[in-house]
């Protein structure tokens, strides 16, 4: 039983849960690939997966976020790279437009968001300006009605996969006492002329996510690109990591999950001086603390999206619930890895991807000292 | 078949989940029940896409489902309509309701609901009896036709694909018509999110054997003890140390003569 979650938001993670089952055959060829199927993507459209989180009165399910973080969570626990690429497209890439978004920008980008055509993505980070965020250097000018954007944004998840991108870029010049000034988000279609994506990333883990830089060379978007207010943009980044990050901290707990219940069962099966290993103090205490550790993760991911859903701030533990998460599933994953021994280190038993994904949600979507940073600027505000 | 407004009636049966490790209960000829995980018979999963394939192509068309059981079979009506089924009925019946008690009272939900076709899946996964169908069809008074693979609509009938042994037959049958389901040409769908909130929004009416005209009869065959099969014993290991050709002349003779596979 999980007290904190109703039965509906419980079935609904049920069905998704049933479904990614059958994806497993599928993953280790496309890790190797690097590329998310994309009749995986389309699925997730059919099922009403991308567009859980978007108003039914925008085509939409209208879930609260306590169903996007279970549903993430199992999505995680199946196919991390694939969670991640719906935390973007779902969480931070819907969520900003359904705040932010005028009528016609909703009705036009939203359903590209829900039919699984497509992944969307969200560039904020620069080669200069990761954690320091408002020190970005892409710009924009008037130019007639539209603009024209200038900068080379990187880390981009899902820009191989995305019919747009939520684009940051300064209007103007920054000013020394307000780093963010003229921060402004625009609506870039990954067609547009002068845009274009640099070779996807190779990296250490979640390698079947796309991770690309997205290049805007005098890249030309109409007036209607513009998301919320010019110079507001900042404010739009980081209520879309705000709920981003409860995304992650979902993300996280999946990943958690699936090796913990990997090594139990690895734990059972595999005999030495005689027993079953799980019979060991050593190996019995190691998973006693992994699964404590995940339900606390698990219980501060739900409470921030408890509160996000009643409309109360929520900023602290969004933070305080990716912090924890992905420090658990990074140390879980190494817990779980050595319960396998030897045969945790070789692909063949999945344990170590996991582990190489969970190492990415310390830094993505604001790294754990981001999150420091976060809580204790609200512990410590007058 | 006409060109639009096709109603199908696909009878469904909640069963043990295909990955629940079946124990016999304590009175020696039944199954233990307590915690297991129920899910909709596979045949009769494979009837549902059936006619939700047909609604695919042809919006007009009606698909509802009858289940008669006990009441946790709601959870399998609600599935079906997870899956876009549009109605559901639940006919309440003991657990131990016989084949015929059942195929009666759908007869009498059909002569309501009046469909131009009745799916059923070809067997329940539990008792495996295959009876519902043929019972069904002979209360009725219709065609019958088995191993389902493919329904099209030609003329005023239906033409239905049959899996044969090596390949398929093509029946014709005027409607209406009870089909009993071997397999759709698609796994069938999993239920989306919007349809799961779409299903719980639904009312599930409820009719119980009296009010079908439909009084259960003393079983005339029941079952009387059930057990598990035997423990596999353990396998035979051929030692590889000499003579490889006598080896393999010894294990083609005793997969001949012992294990009889060859």
């Amino acid at each position: 039983m999980r007290p904190e979650a109703g039965q509906t938001e419980r079935e609904l993670a049920g069905a998704v849960r049933d479904w990614s089952a059958e994806l497993a055959p599928r993953i280790a060829d496309a890790e190797r690939q690097g590329a998310l199927p994309a009749d995986v993507i389309h699925d997730l459209g059919e099922l009403g997966v991308l567009g859980m989180g978007i108003p039914e009165s925008d085509g939409g399910l209208g879930a609260s976020t306590v169903v996007f973080a279970l549903v993430l969570e199992e999505l995680a626990a199946a196919w991390p790279s694939l969670a991640v690429g719906v935390s973007v497209n779902s969480g931070i890439v819907a969520g900003s437009i359904v705040r932010h978004g005028t009528r016609e920008q909703r009705a036009r980008l939203l359903p590209r968001l829900m039919d699984g055509s497509g992944l969307g993505a969200f560039a904020l980070t620069e080669a200069t300006s990761g954690s320091d965020a408002a020190s970005l250097r892409a710009t924009a000018h008037r130019d007639g009605d539209g603009w024209v954007l200038n900068g080379r944004k990187q880390f981009i998840t899902n820009a191989k996969y995305a019919p747009f991108v939520i684009t940051f870029a300064r209007v103007g010049a920054a000013e020394e006492q307000r780093p963010h000034a003229g921060v402004t988000a625009f609506i870039v279609p990954t067609d547009a002329p002068g845009v274009s994506l640099g070779p996807s990333e190779q990296k250490m883990g979640l390698r079947a996510s796309d991770t690309s830089a997205l290049v805007l060379e005098d890249a030309q978007v109409g007036a209607d690109a513009v998301l919320g207010e010019i110079g507001r943009g900042f404010g739009i980044a980081l209520a879309g990591l705000d709920g981003g990050r409860i995304g992650i901290a979902a993300q996280s707990i999946g990943i958690a999950r699936a090796v913990i219940e990997r090594a139990i069962a690895y734990a059972r099966e595999r005999r030495q001086f005689g027993t079953p290993i799980v019979e060991f103090e050593a190996i019995r205490f190691s998973l006693a603390r992994a699964r404590t550790d995940l339900d606390a993760a698990r219980m501060l991911a739900l409470r921030a999206a408890w509160l996000r859903d009643r409309g109360c701030p929520f900023t602290r533990e969004a933070s305080m619930a990716k912090l924890f998460a992905s420090e658990t599933a990074q140390r879980v994953t190494y817990q779980a890895l050595q319960v396998f021994g030897g045969y945790g280190y070789m692909r063949e038993y999945e344990v170590e991807r996991y582990a190489r994904d969970a190492r990415a949600t310390t830094l993505y979507e604001g790294t754990s000292e981001v999150q420091r940073m976060v809580i204790a600027r609200s512990l410590v505000a007058a | 078949m006409a060109a639009s407004d096709v109603k199908f009636l696909v009878c469904l049966k909640q069963v043990p989940d295909s990955t629940v490790r079946v124990k016999v209960a304590a009175d020696g000829k039944s199954i233990a029940t307590d915690g297991i995980t129920w899910s909709i018979s596979p045949y009769d999963e494979y009837a549902i896409e059936l006619a939700l394939e047909h609604k695919d192509g042809d919006p007009s068309t009606t698909v509802s489902v009858v289940t008669v059981g006990p009441a946790r079979s709601r959870d399998a009506l609600r599935q079906a309509l997870a899956m876009g089924c549009d109605d559901a009925t639940l006919v309440i019946a003991d657990d131990k309701a016989g084949g015929l008690d059942v195929a009666k009272a759908i007869a009498a939900i059909v002569k309501e609901a009046k469909p131009d076709l009745v799916l059923c899946g070809k067997q329940a996964s539990d008792d495996d009896q295959g009876l519902v169908g043929p019972a069904l069809a002979e209360a009725l008074g219709w065609p019958h036709v088995g191993m389902l693979t493919k329904i099209a609509a030609a003329g005023d009938g239906v033409e239905l694909w049959r899996e044969i042994e090596g390949g398929h037959e093509v029946w014709s049958s005027t409607l209406a018509v009870v089909g009993l389901v071997h397999k759709s040409a698609k796994e069938p769908r999993y239920p989306s999110l919007p349809g799961i909130m779409k299903a719980k929004k639904k009312e599930i009416p409820e009719k119980d054997l009296a009010a079908l005209g439909v009084t259960p009869g003393a079983p005339r065959a029941e079952v009387i003890a059930m057990e598990p099969p035997p423990q596999r014993g353990g396998g035979k290991i051929l030692k590889a140390d000499g003579d490889v050709k006598a080896l393999a002349v010894e294990l083609a003779r005793l997969l001949h003569e012992e294990a009889k596979v060859l």
